[in-house]
């Protein structure tokens, strides 16, 4: 060993120690009150996997094919209060035999027996108020001999009054028939269409007013007069402010402003597309060869003259490029708009999602994948193409 | 004739490019400048199209100063003097006979610049130039698709556009291998002999200058350090102008 041979470790320093503690300090705060304040429960995620489970086994069964949906009526009609010498009798329909008891008045438990109909059948009771109003009481299934017995709680009119003619309704239903494309296979097709349309539209607005505009953002064009730079930074302020709120947020604002619907949508998707883009277009602009520039001027060359020959030529592939990316984003956003009333396809997937149609909800889910997908694909292709 | 009196160029971030340069280049003339890379010698040649503009100091030419012209008459100016770079500076992406119309631009409204249209005598004209640098087979492709030498022939086609009275030449042929460089020195030299266009062209090496200048303006830090014929600089001259390490070199 010789005396030059150099330090193998840093050398101690006080101040740097200080330093990584009350950064670690620091971050062990920021992270316990994070967990905290974002509620998160890892408990609850496997407690309640059960939940999820409907979701999950619907996703992979979305209604396509559905056949004829059949059904038979039968109704009792159930007098309150009881009449004089009331004789209970059970109604009969179709062959079918509906026995009720108690036959009328106040009861507060009442059974149902369902005779001679169709076997192994889906049914569903109904209770009949006399204003002409129903409400869904139980649902079960016939057994193998065609027979149903159910009880129970009368429901209790809330308008109207007690006294009248009500009914005990039982309806049974199945499917038979030939399959046949489902309605809503035909519903989620036509607000795919409104999507996709949606996406372009709002992309080629985005195209119109972002194009114009990014010159006057470009600071390689603007910073040669004064004025110039006044109007480049107020290009400039006016889209970050419009980048920095969110299309969903714009969605919510144009959906108070012009309504629930697919005009929103495109407002929100525009208005986020342009400011995006000319931002994008800006910094196109902003790194093209300036030699051009010079030399065009050179020749006399008036400002107009010397963008369309110097600067335009130069940005064609970079603003298609953009476009394209763009086209992207709104394809993806355009699905989510409706969520909060843009319109297009979210708009149906949250109401089926909310009416627990599970099965209804994939077909929305399946279609927003292979449309996504199709479209990165076609736009990938079409960057290759012409990029 | 064209006359630069006491210019001087302090660009924004303090570089002191150009002192007090003054001289006077009469019609005609091929004055080549010269000095080592940040010398000045692309500032003042910028200068004089107010590419740059000077900080003080004037420029005039045939009497009028190209210092003080008002915009729309500045323009008038700059489409009679044409301009060769270093780069080429091509519109890539334009065909070589588009990029040769461009040179046209100072005549042309704006309207049909809109249109992308030309007239049926512009693009003879340009077709004409393409011929006189001998590269009109060459007319429909994309200007990035030719050789640099080719390129800069391009260039000097789209200055022939705008009938130039004097032509501007910042280091030419810096980019392009020695017998390239000749053929496009021969070129700008014929400009000179065949039309009696005025040249201000900056060579790097000293041995082009003496082979095709009529005369020398040597720049060294901003300052005229030579201003003469290209015999009359001997050995001492040469270390003024490049410093006490440089060795001349020869470029054939
Ligand atoms: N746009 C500019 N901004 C600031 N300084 C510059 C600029 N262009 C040139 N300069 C400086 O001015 C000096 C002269 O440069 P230039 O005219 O390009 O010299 P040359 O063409 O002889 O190499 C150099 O010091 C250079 O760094
Ligand atoms: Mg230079």
């Amino acid at each position: 060993m010789n005396e030059k041979t150099p330090q193998m470790r840093r050398p101690f320093s006080l101040k740097r120690f200080v330093r990584n503690v009350v950064f670690l300090a620091v971050a062990v705060v920021v992270y316990l009150y994070g967990w905290k304040v974002t509620e998160i429960n890892l408990g609850v995620l496997i407690r309640d996997v059960k939940d999820i489970k409907p979701l999950v086994v619907d996703l992979v069964r979305p209604e396509l094919m559905v056949r004829e949906e059949q059904s038979r009526l039968i109704t009792y009609e159930y007098p309150i209060p009881c009449p004089e010498n009331f004789q209970p009798k059970p109604a009969e329909a179709m062959g079918m035999q509906l026995e009720v008891k108690p036959g009328c008045g106040k009861a507060d438990e009442i059974t149902v027996t369902l005779r001679n109909a169709r076997p192994n059948t889906s049914a569903r009771v109904e209770w009949h108020f006399p204003i002409g109003t129903d409400q869904l009481l139980v649902q079960g299934t016939t057994d193998e001999n065609g027979s149903l017995r159910l009880r129970f709680k009368r429901p209790v009119a809330t308008i109207g009054g007690e006294k009248g003619l009500h009914g005990v309704k039982i309806t049974l239903y199945w499917e038979e028939g030939p399959l046949r494309v489902s309605d809503t296979v035909k519903t989620v097709a036509d607000k795919m269409v409104e999507t996709v349309f949606l996406a372009l539209m709002a992309t080629t607005f985005g195209v119109i007013f972002a194009m114009p505009i990014s010159f006057f953002g470009a600071r390689n064009l603007m910073m040669t007069t004064k004025w110039g730079a006044v109007v480049y930074y107020l290009v400039r302020l006016v889209f970050n402010i419009l980048r920095s709120v969110e299309t969903l947020i714009w969605a919510v604002i144009f959906v108070v402003w012009v309504g629930i619907g697919p005009f929103a949508g495109v407002m929100a998707l525009t208005v986020h597309s342009v400011a995006a883009l000319a931002k994008l277009y800006s910094e196109a602009i902003e790194s093209i060869d300036p030699g051009p520039i010079e030399a065009i001027t050179a020749t006399g060359a008036s400002r107009l003259q010397t963008i369309i020959y110097a600067v335009v030529p130069q940005v064609i592939p970079p603003f298609i490029a953009f476009t394209i990316y763009r086209w992207d984003i709104n394809v993806r956003m355009s699905t989510v708009v409706g969520l909060v009333g843009g319109g297009g396809i979210g708009y149906i997937l949250i109401q089926y999602i909310n009416l627990l149609q599970y099965r209804r909800a994939a077909v929305a889910m399946w279609a927003i994948v292979i449309v996504v997908s199709a479209m990165d694909y076609l736009s990938g292709y079409v960057r290759e193409k012409i990029v | 004739m064209l006359e630069i009196r006491n210019l001087n160029k302090i660009y924004p971030g303090g570089v002191h490019a150009l002192k007090d340069v003054s001289f006077t280049v009469e019609d005609g003339e091929f004055v080549v400048l010269i000095g080592l890379s940040g010398s000045g010698k692309s500032t003042l040649l910028r200068c004089i199209n107010r590419l740059v503009e000077p900080t003080s100091g004037q420029v005039i030419w045939d009497g009028v100063d190209i210092t003080a012209a008002a915009p729309s008459e500045l323009r008038r100016i700059r489409r009679q003097i044409g301009m060769i770079f270093q780069q080429f500076n091509l519109v890539k992406r334009l065909s070589v006979m588009t990029n040769v119309l461009t040179g046209r631009l100072g005549y042309v409204p704006a309207w049909r610049s809109l249109l992308n249209y030309w007239t049926a005598e512009e693009k003879r004209m340009a077709m004409a130039n393409l011929e006189r640098v001998g590269i009109a087979d060459q007319a429909w492709k994309r200007a990035d698709e030719l050789s640099g030498g080719q390129q800069q022939r391009v260039a000097i086609a789209r200055a022939l556009m705008q009938q130039p009275r004097l032509i501007l030449a910042d280091e030419p042929v810096a980019s392009l291998d020695p017998a390239t460089s000749h053929s496009v020195m021969k070129y700008i030299l014929e400009l000179n002999r065949r039309d009696g266009i005025t040249v201000i062209c900056s060579l790097h090496f000293l041995s082009l200058a003496r082979q095709y200048g009529t005369r020398i303006i040597a720049l060294r830090d901003g300052h005229i350090v030579f201003d003469g014929k290209p015999e009359e600089i001997d050995d001492r001259r040469f270390k003024e102008i490049y410093g006490e390490e440089a060795v001349e070199v020869e470029i054939r």
